[in-house]
């Protein structure tokens, strides 16, 4: 049982422990094996293939238990780490805590978006990015992407999502209108609501955030920490409302054998969304 | 060459082949590049809602080659049906058993089930992945969390993303 932290609370040692914990394993290479997991796993709702991650109700226990093997690995290499949760309906800015040099550096520079400063700039030697969606070698952010602005979600946006009673809903995808699950994944309606939340996360960072190896950027789990988070303050919400959906669709159903169940086991990890519901006897958020 | 943005990709609005005529064609030869003006509406009306092919109708079928903040952008349509999966274009069969392709005139129906939709589109000649949503939309490697109504949008989005990058030539091409 150990504590994941918000990330605006820890101390200078604390932060100093995980950035080494995450170069370790980034010299080591197992960091680079995350990033293509995350790559590989994600499935568009256009395609008949089983989506585990993205676009469909297990989005929530998947990402759960990627972030727990990726902290076992963190914690090999440091027992004393776990990972931080950035709220970012509270820190919002370029200037928090959290882009400072002492701990993920700050925005890219103007032109190549490169980030210059922090323990992640490729001057200093310790962050090369090897399978990028671009050539370039370096970390890459463009905070609210000027050429077509997009803010940071607001508390409102996120208290919406938790009023909401359902966890998900039919079709299950991309295009669920209501549910708690896409109304936190964030895709945008065509007609109704645009990107929110933890897609718009992804799009305010930008450069390596915004593609398909967005876990190149460290901030990815401290983002996915807090989308943990709120999955947790829903269930405490809404104690009478269960994951959705609980059995296996009828047959005939076009998502039949796209999706995962309660109990169907997600890849690569054979685990089903039922085993990682309650992660209280593994860690707590403070 | 459309003057505000540099596009020469075909209009919107070609003439469209009755829809037999445009199978027939399709199935024809294996593999077809560069028939957006024609084959793009029958092609995405094979899949995802009505409400897409609504939409998709509504833009048109896509292929474009502009200059776009100093960068190529391309895209195509292209089609591409598997061996054995062409009635009117196989040998006709010699085990007598699988019907004749030119005595089943829906096999052309049947087939564009098993035809696979691509998508062509690169970014000063480097290729740029794109998936595609439920509803229709695309969306790319680069822009992995939103989605656009065109693939022209997506193109342009990359590269508003990407900035002076170059798009990865080791870049996986499925992911």
């Amino acid at each position: 049982m150990y504590s994941r932290k918000n990330q605006r609370d820890l101390t200078r040692t604390e932060k100093k422990r995980l950035v080494d914990a995450i170069l370790e394993l980034k010299r080591s290479g197992r960091y680079d094996d995350f990033v293509s997991l995350h790559r590989q796993y994600y499935v568009t709702d256009a395609e008949s293939r089983p989506r585990p991650a993205h676009m469909t109700p297990s989005f929530f226990p998947w990402h759960r238990r990627y972030l727990l093997e990726f902290e076992k690995a963190l914690r090999a290499v440091d027992p004393r780490v776990s990972i931080p949760y950035w709220d970012w309906t509270r820190d919002n800015t370029a200037s928090s805590s959290l882009w400072a040099d002492d701990f993920l550096g700050g925005n890219g520079r103007p032109g190549d978006r490169q980030v210059m400063t922090g323990p992640f700039a490729y001057r200093q030697g310790n962050w090369r990015i090897r399978a990028g969606v671009t050539d370039d070698p370096f970390l890459r952010r463009n905070f609210g992407r000027p050429s077509s602005p997009v803010t940071l979600p607001a508390a409102a946006d996120v208290e919406r999502a938790l009023k909401d009673p359902v966890y998900d809903t039919e079709p299950w995808n991309s295009v669920s209108t209501t549910g708690f699950r896409n109304r936190i994944e964030g895709w945008g309606i065509r007609g109704g609501r645009g990107v929110a939340n933890h897609n718009r996360v992804h799009r305010w960072i930008g450069g390596s955030m915004a593609g398909a190896a967005s876990p190149d950027d460290p901030v990815f789990w401290l983002h996915h920490a807090f989308i943990d988070l709120l999955w947790t303050r829903w269930q405490k919400a809404h104690p009478r409302s269960r994951y959705l959906p609980a059995r296996e669709l009828p047959a005939g159903d076009p998502q039949r054998d796209r999706i995962f169940p309660l109990d169907r086991p997600m890849p690569p990890w054979d685990v089903a969304p039922s085993q990682l519901m309650d992660h209280s006897r593994l860690y707590r958020y403070v | 060459m459309n003057p505000t943005d540099g596009t020469k990709g075909e209009p919107a609005g070609a003439p469209r082949p009755a829809r037999r005529a445009v199978l027939r064609t399709a199935f024809t030869a294996a593999v077809i590049a560069g028939t957006g003006g024609a084959l793009a509406p029958v092609l995405l009306g094979t899949q995802g809602p009505a409400g897409a092919d609504r939409e998709r109708g509504a833009v048109g079928p896509e292929r474009f080659s502009e200059l776009y903040k100093g960068r190529e952008i391309r895209g195509t349509v292209t089609t591409t049906v598997p061996a054995g999966a062409q009635p009117y274009a196989a040998a006709p069969p010699d085990d007598g058993k699988q019907p004749h392709a030119g005595a089943q005139p829906y096999a052309g129906e049947a087939g564009a089930a098993a035809a696979v939709t691509g998508t062509e589109v690169s970014v000063d000649g480097r290729p740029l992945h794109v998936m595609r949503r439920a509803d229709g939309s695309y969306l790319s490697t680069v822009n992995h969390y939103e989605s656009f109504p065109t693939l022209l949008e997506t193109a342009r989005a990359a590269v508003d993303e990407l900035g002076p990058a170059q798009l990865s030539a080791a870049s996986p091409h499925t992911i």
